[in-house]
């Protein structure tokens, strides 16, 4: 159903939950929006595979983060909660306080709710159903087109890295990460990058003509030829996307105007 | 041909320009993913530097910017890290700094880039960077995600470090090869 949905729809939903998310370190909101994540993203019936592995790449990612948060700050839920209770002390500065668990713990589910928004957002959108959109929020369309050409250019650019990664292979340039120094990896991204740099921007002439050819950019305005009209989805996520800023809209106020608010909901006071 | 410092600011909004950006802006996206030597969690010995590089040696400052700006956006959506709006506007800012180039007489596209051009080159990207992620990222930081910034400022300081290696060791050869590229080619239209 969310393929369905006009590209207006599809931006302003990610953006409110995107600001929805970023806004907000309260368990109580931020799990709604996984489910809805999750469902939105089974919904869709997505090729697995690729989603899996990054998924995957994702949580070891987040858990390295995660420590790395630990041993900046082990304090650092302290300052979200206003309390500290040590749970068990660790050699040196470190030790274990509930309140930092909560934070990591909130802050992982946080993070996983992005992803899983951004995902079936990317999964769920054409370039040009994304341009449409940015469109209706008032982005200068050139700035949409950006944005549109520059996500079709992935699949392309991806797929020239990839041949020019595998030739300097055949020729017999080390790429196993683990083989080699620093140093001689970073001379190696450069032999790749160079080559991939040269034939990207080499296209850019002939996209630049073909786009003046038929007219770009003569007028101030212009229509998107992939955005449909509205449909009963978009009425029903219309409703959503509104009560969501006026969510966000309520939660900052709030924010700003309490003297009492913690940043972070921690249950177990 | 000498452009004024506002063209050289802005960048002329042609139909080329705005291709270059959306080219630029989708390689930067993809090298920050994958054309990175991790050094720090989130934060890479990224090749992707070299991108502002070549547009703010061709467009200028304002288009070199927004290719960072969308360019990091859209590598936060392709990671699925979560979208991380303070980098990016950090980015942007850095993006600036690095596409000033024109502003201060190094016309890449007509073979000109010197040594006085290379240091003036070498100290933006320096303060460009200190700036972007020592001050503007940790502000937005604070008014986005609250707190945190203990973690923002390590992860800066390392971002730091990264970006200015690439942009002074990879960057200044590719803005003397680019100039020469380029010399060559006046000089056979001016014949």
């Amino acid at each position: 159903m969310l393929h369905k949905l006009t590209g207006t729809t599809k931006v302003r939903l990610f953006l409110v939950l995107t600001v929805y998310l970023i806004m907000s370190w309260d368990l109580r909101l931020i799990v709604p929006v996984l489910i809805a994540g999750i469902v939105g993203l089974i919904s869709m019936r997505p090729n697995w595979k690729p989603i899996r592995i990054m998924f995957i790449f994702f949580i070891v990612i987040n858990l390295l983060n995660l420590f790395l948060f630990f041993i900046a700050d082990p304090d650092i839920g302290t300052k979200f909660c206003g309390s500290r209770t040590v749970l068990k002390d660790l050699p040196g500065y470190l030790y274990i306080s509930g309140e930092t668990m909560w934070y990591l713990f909130t802050r992982f589910i946080k993070i996983l709710a992005t992803f899983t928004i951004s995902i079936t957002f990317i999964l769920s959108i054409t370039p040009s159903e994304f341009a449409a959109g940015l469109y209706s929020i008032k982005v200068p369309y050139k700035i949409c087109t950006v944005v549109e050409l520059a996500y079709r250019c992935i699949p392309d650019i991806v797929r020239d890295y990839q041949n020019i990664s595998t030739s300097m292979q055949a020729r017999g340039v080390e790429m196993d990460a683990k083989k080699i120094g620093l140093w001689k990896r970073l001379k190696q991204m450069v032999m790749i990058i160079v080559p991939l740099l040269l034939s990207s921007f080499d296209k850019v002439g002939n996209i630049a003509n073909a786009m003046d050819l038929r007219g770009y950019g003569k007028l101030k305005k212009r229509s998107y030829y992939a955005e449909h009209e509205a449909t009963k989805a978009d009425g029903v996520f219309k409703v959503v996307y509104l009560a969501g800023i006026l969510i966000c809209i309520a939660y900052i106020a709030y924010k700003m105007l309490s003297p009492t608010y913690l940043q972070l909901w921690y249950p177990f006071v | 041909m000498k452009k004024g410092i506002g063209k050289a600011f802005f960048g002329e909004w042609n139909t080329k320009t705005i291709v270059t950006m959306a080219v630029g802006a989708a390689l930067y996206g993809v090298l920050m993913v994958y054309g990175g030597i991790p050094i720090f969690s989130q934060t890479n010995l990224s090749t992707a530097m070299i991108v502002p590089v070549i547009v703010g040696a061709m467009y200028g400052a304002l288009p070199c910017s927004l290719t960072l700006l969308i360019g990091n956006i859209i590598a936060d959506l392709i990671a699925g890290n979560g979208m991380w709006f303070d980098w990016s506007i950090g980015n942007a800012v850095l993006g600036l700094f690095v596409g000033l180039l024109p502003v201060y007489g190094a016309y890449i596209t007509e073979g000109i880039f010197k040594v006085k051009h290379a240091i003036i080159y070498g100290v933006l990207c320096i303060v460009g960077n200190i700036i972007a992620f020592g001050i503007v990222t940790p502000i937005f930081t604070y008014l986005f995600y609250g707190g945190e910034l203990k973690v923002t400022f390590i992860m800066a300081g390392f971002a730091c470090a990264g970006n200015i290696a690439i942009l002074l060791i990879v960057g200044i050869p590719v803005l003397f090869l680019l100039a020469k590229r380029y010399a060559s080619r006046t000089n056979l239209t001016a014949e």
